[in-house]
């Protein structure tokens, strides 16, 4: 599976503001819920809250990878969010969480909706390349990174 | 009621037995109903001694209170083997407050009360130190019995504080006793001895906990039962040692068992168990004497008076001490009123009240029938209602309560290496209505048991995983991250 089938440009927010999870949750919905008209904004934001309740997505080294199924959905959705002066996400090691990859499953594709956690989450795994998302300039070139990244695999 | 006099072993032991299977047998059942298991323990403690309990065990009140001190060192041993620190370090500020400005501020409107009701000054003081500190082993079996999960936050500030409360309240009990007893002023001296014996006792408890780690880790001992009987003696050390140089036992204890808690042991799982085992001794034992001491007919005398105080107690003093700690921390109102209404009172102020009497403190005996009372409406009144109030406040997290099983390794060398996190499996986890070959488990982490309702499932790669199935997984630390994002958190952490 490659990013590119999950992420599209326009599905990245260059700078996200929000100060709480849910404020977040909701900045990350808004592309997704601009770009399919079937998706309620409200409802992506609930389904991504309800897995957070299971305890935090935010993985450690300022990542965090919210997840979720949702009904009437078709394919897997994915949108990156950068928040470059950090959120308390509740991370695992405790620090600051800033950049923010969140995905919405089919109800019926939890094979490829767990092939996609696994693979956002090796995505990240290089610290030099989440230093250069965070000093890029805009929302292109962020996904211009998020692409050249995902090919060396 | 001749043959049930000192003396005959066999028929007294047959009186413990039968009380202390009950006992335990009454912790169960009365949870459900709402009635803390406490009134149970008191009411066959009052059965037990008119049996003869009082005359052939307790000959006095000094081995009360020595039996009683030991109690209340294993209840408190156990109760930090079990508070990790990562807890630790978000519950500290506030219970260190409730300790101490809350101890202090709810003895002092406790002997207001008294005052009002006769007491001299100095007694209404005595009392109120003696039934300032709260017993989070008193709260917790109820909610565990009732399947409601605390929020952590609260959770940890009630059981932090019952584990810091009694240093305090003993220092305070005991030179407002001598004070009493040797017709001594209260001086300003005793009160600023009280912080270099917290000191000292929080040194010595690092101490003690360090130098017992090294020593259990290092050891090779002959069977795995020893280990247990190593903290044991790490935990009647640590009083001991502290007591000794004029420091605080308590807190040495509990601080030696928070360093000990936290640290990889040999046998640790083996150790837990004793050390839970010991503490419910105690506890039963601790009730079943305060039943046991008082005449029934002598109780009633004082019971108007008792349950004033335990009254005022629970729904004034305890209240507005707990809210001037908390307020500043800018806990919300309802987690404030939460802390005020479940501060229940257990096996501490039994111990307490048994010093005064002991060393012939003027009204020391009917002190010790009033805490009865205290003992028993703090156990009523907030034990009664805790549960529909975690409800009504929604203080309750969405945490899943424990698995119908626990695995857990016993071994008495410390295991290094991978280690085992459980997860209950929820609708809205990824790993959800997957089966196990589809996981993305990172390289070195494996599904090891699967538990489904009561029935142990071998892990297979065709075997789907269902709402509320428990999973065992083997994981490097390293992995933890990816683990945790398949299946959200773990159970025990």
């Amino acid at each position: 599976m490659k990013i590119t089938e999950i992420l599209t440009a326009d599905m990245v927010v260059p700078d996200m503001s929000g100060t709480t999870k849910s404020q977040v949750l909701r900045e990350l919905a808004q592309p997704l819920a601009n770009g399919h008209r079937e998706l309620d904004l409200a409802t992506i934001t609930a389904v991504l809250a309800e897995r957070e309740r299971l305890g935090s997505t935010a993985i450690g080294d300022g990542i965090a990878i919210p997840h979720g199924k949702m009904p009437g959905v078709k394919q897997i959705l994915g949108t990156f969010g950068r928040h470059r002066k950090g959120v308390d996400f509740e991370s695992l090691d405790g620090k600051p969480t800033h950049l923010f990859f969140a995905l919405i499953a089919p109800e019926d594709s939890t094979s490829l909706h767990l092939k996609a956690l696994a693979r956002v989450s090796r995505l990240f795994k290089d610290s030099t390349f989440r230093d250069r998302l965070m000093a890029a300039r805009d929302a292109q070139e962020i996904y211009g990174l998020i692409v050249a990244e995902d090919a060396r695999y | 009621m001749e043959l049930l006099r000192p003396g005959p072993l066999p028929l007294l032991l047959v009186i413990i037995g039968a009380l202390m299977i009950t006992g335990a047998m009454l912790s169960s059942p009365s949870q459900r109903a709402g009635v803390p298991a406490v009134l149970g323990f008191l009411a066959l403690g009052l059965i037990g001694g008119g049996l003869g309990l009082r005359e052939s065990l307790f000959h006095s009140y000094s081995s009360y209170f020595n039996l009683g001190t030991v109690g209340l060192v294993l209840i408190l041993f156990d109760g930090g083997l079990n508070t990790p620190t990562t807890l630790l370090n978000r519950g500290l500020l506030p219970a260190s407050l409730l300790a101490t400005v809350g101890v202090i501020s709810s003895s002092a409107l406790c002997a207001i009360c008294g005052w009002m009701l006769g007491l001299p000054w100095k007694q209404a003081f005595l009392l109120g130190a003696i039934v300032a500190p709260t017993d989070a082993a008193a709260v917790f079996p109820i909610l565990r019995g009732s399947g409601l999960q605390l929020k952590r936050r609260i959770a940890m500030t009630l059981e932090l504080e019952a584990g810091l409360n009694d240093p305090v309240a003993v220092a305070l009990t005991i030179s407002l006793s001598q004070a009493l007893a040797f017709r001594r002023p209260f001086s300003l001296a005793a009160a600023t001895a009280i912080p270099v014996a917290l000191m000292l006792g929080a040194l010595i408890g690092i101490l003690v906990g360090y130098s017992g780690r090294l020593l259990l880790q290092q050891a090779r001992l002959f069977a795995g039962g020893l280990y247990p009987i190593m903290t044991i003696a790490l935990a009647l050390l640590a009083f001991g040692l502290a007591a000794l140089l004029q420091g605080s036992g308590f807190l040495a204890v509990y601080v030696a068992s928070l360093v000990l808690g936290n640290s990889r042991l040999p046998y640790h799982a083996g150790i837990l168990r004793v050390h839970d085992a010991t503490a419910w001794l105690s506890q039963i034992g601790l009730y079943l004497m305060l039943g046991s001491l008082p005449n029934p007919s002598e109780l009633l005398a004082v019971a108007p008076a008792g349950i004033a105080v335990a009254l005022f107690l629970a729904l004034v003093a305890r209240p507005i001490s707990v809210a001037l700690c908390l307020l500043p921390l800018r806990y919300p109102m309802s987690e404030i009123f939460y802390i005020g209404w479940v501060g229940l009172r257990g096996a501490i102020p039994i111990v307490l009240a048994t010093y005064p009497v002991l060393i012939g403190a003027p009204g020391a005996l009917s002190m010790f029938k009033v805490v009865f009372f205290i003992v028993l409406v703090s156990t009523l009144i907030p034990g009664a209602t805790v549960r529909w109030l975690t409800a009504i406040l929604g203080l309750q997290t969405d945490e899943r309560p424990a698995p119908p099983a626990v695995l857990e390794l016993v071994s008495t060398r410390v295991l290094t290496g991978a280690e085992i996190a459980s997860f209950t499996i929820d609708q809205s986890s990824a790993a959800c209505g997957a089966r196990i070959s589809d996981l993305p488990l990172p390289q070195e982490s494996t599904l090891i048991l699967l538990i489904r309702d009561s029935e142990l499932i071998p892990p297979r790669g065709t075997t789907e995983l269902r709402k509320d199935d428990h999973v065992y997984v083997l994981c490097r630390p390293e992995e933890k991250p990816l683990v945790h994002l398949i299946f959200g958190h773990p159970e025990e952490d």
